[in-house]
C-alpha cells in the first residue's frame, strides 16, 4: 500500500469521505493500515526504547481515534497524525527526564539511556552493537534524525514530514550526526573503512 | 565529509553499516489486538474521567515548561552576575599593571576591553541561538 518513498497512498479525501459518511471505524482502519508502522517507527526513533515506543504508539493512535471525528482535512492527514505522535513522545521524554533527574543524585547514574538492542533487531555481530552504542552517544536530536533516516529508507522528505521540520534541517542534522560519528570513530581508532565493509559484506 | 578528514570510502562503508545497524523495527503481532482492547476500555470510561486525566496531563506539561523557563532564567541571571563580578575583579587586579604600562590610558583600555568582550559574548550567544533554532 506504500509507495517507494514509504508515503501512504491513502488520500486525505478518502478518509475524510469515510468520516463524513459516519464510517469512523472504517476510516480508522484505513489510517491504521497506512500509518501504524510509521507511527511506531517515529516513536522508536524519538524514544529509542522499544517498550516505551509501543506504549507511545498505542496512545498516539488512541488519540487519533478520539480526535478523528473532529478531523476536518485542513491539515494533511499525515502531518496531523505525526504531530499527535510527536507530542505524545515529547511528553514521554519529559517524563523520562524528570525521573532521570530524580534518580541521578541518589544512584549516581549518568543516564538512563536504554541499550540500542532494546529498540532494534538483535544481532550477534559485535560491530553492529558497537555502532549502535556509538549512535547512542550522539546528541538526542542527531540520534533521532539518524535513526529515522535509516528507518525510512533514507528518505529525507519523509523524515522531514514525520519530524515536522524543513528538509534542510533534516539534512543539516544528518550532516552533523555523521560528522560527530566520524569523530567518535577516529577517537576510538575505528575509522578504517575495511572494518565496516567486512560487517556488511 | 572530506572537511572532517573522512574519506568517501569510510563514508560509504559507514552508511552501509548504519543501514544494517539501524534497521526499521517491526510492530509486534499483538499490537493491533492490544490497541483494540485499549479502545474498548476507553469507550467505557466516563468522558469526565478522560477530561480530568487530560487536564492533569496538561497541567503537568505546563509545570514542566514553567520549571524549565525558571531554570533558564536563573542560569542566565547567575551567569550575568558572575561575569560582572569576574570583570570587576579582573579590572581591579589588572589596573596597577595597566597603569604602570599605559599610564592615564589604562581606564580607557579596560573600558574598550570590556566592550570587545561584550561584543564577542553577544556574537557567540547569537550564533548559539541561531544554531538552536535551525535544529
Amino acid at each position: 500500500m506504500n509507495t517507494a518513498l514509504g508515503r501512504p497512498e491513502t488520500s486525505d479525501a478518502e478518509v475524510l469521505g469515510l468520516l463524513r459518511r459516519g464510517a469512523r471505524e472504517q476510516a480508522f482502519a484505513r489510517v491504521l493500515e497506512d500509518y501504524e508502522q510509521k507511527v511506531f517507527r517515529l516513536c522508536c526513533a524519538l524514544l529509542g526504547e522499544r517498550t516505551q515506543a509501543e506504549d507511545a504508539a498505542q496512545e498516539s493512535l488512541l488519540r487519533v481515534w478520539h480526535a478523528l471525528e473532529r478531523y476536518d482535512g485542513r491539515a494533511g492527514l499525515s502531518s496531523w497524525i505525526y504531530a499527535i505522535t510527536r507530542n505524545r513522545c515529547l511528553s514521554a521524554l519529559a517524563r523520562r527526564r524528570t525521573f532521570d533527574s530524580l534518580d541521578a543524585p541518589e544512584w549516581g547514574e549518568h543516564s538512563r539511556e536504554p541499550a540500542a538492542d532494546e529498540v532494534l533487531l538483535d544481532s550477534s555481530d559485535g560491530r553492529v552493537q558497537q555502532l549502535r552504542d556509538l549512535v547512542e552517544l550522539l546528541p538526542e536530536r542527531q540520534r533521532q534524525v539518524l535513526r529515522l533516516y535509516y528507518f525510512e529508507d533514507r528518505s529525507v522528505s519523509e523524515v522531514a514530514l514525520m519530524l515536522g521540520c524543513p528538509e534542510g534541517t533534516v539534512k543539516a542534522g544528518l550532516f552533523r550526526a555523521r560528522a560527530a560519528l566520524a569523530t567518535l570513530l577516529e577517537r576510538r581508532g575505528l575509522a578504517d573503512p575495511s572494518y565496516w565493509q567486512e560487517m556488511t559484506s | 565529509m572530506s572537511e572532517h578528514g573522512i574519506d568517501s570510502q569510510l563514508d560509504r562503508a559507514l552508511d552501509a553499516a548504519l543501514e544494517q545497524a539501524l534497521r526499521p523495527p517491526g510492530l509486534p503481532q499483538r499490537f493491533r489486538a492490544e490497541l483494540g482492547a485499549a479502545r474498548r476500555r476507553l469507550e467505557h470510561l466516563d468522558v469526565a474521567q478522560v477530561r480530568a486525566r487530560l487536564q492533569i496531563e496538561h497541567h503537568e506539561q505546563l509545570a514542566t515548561l514553567q520549571a524549565d523557563f525558571v531554570r533558564i532564567r536563573r542560569t542566565t541571571l547567575g551567569t550575568l552576575l558572575g561575569a560582572a563580578f569576574a570583570a570587576g575583579a579582573g579590572a581591579v587586579i589588572a589596573m596597577p599593571w595597566l597603569r604602570s604600562h599605559f599610564g592615564p590610558l589604562a581606564p580607557v583600555l579596560i573600558a574598550w576591553g570590556g566592550v570587545a568582550l561584550g561584543v564577542l559574548l553577544g556574537v557567540a550567544a547569537l550564533r548559539g541561538r541561531l544554531g538552536t533554532q535551525t535544529r
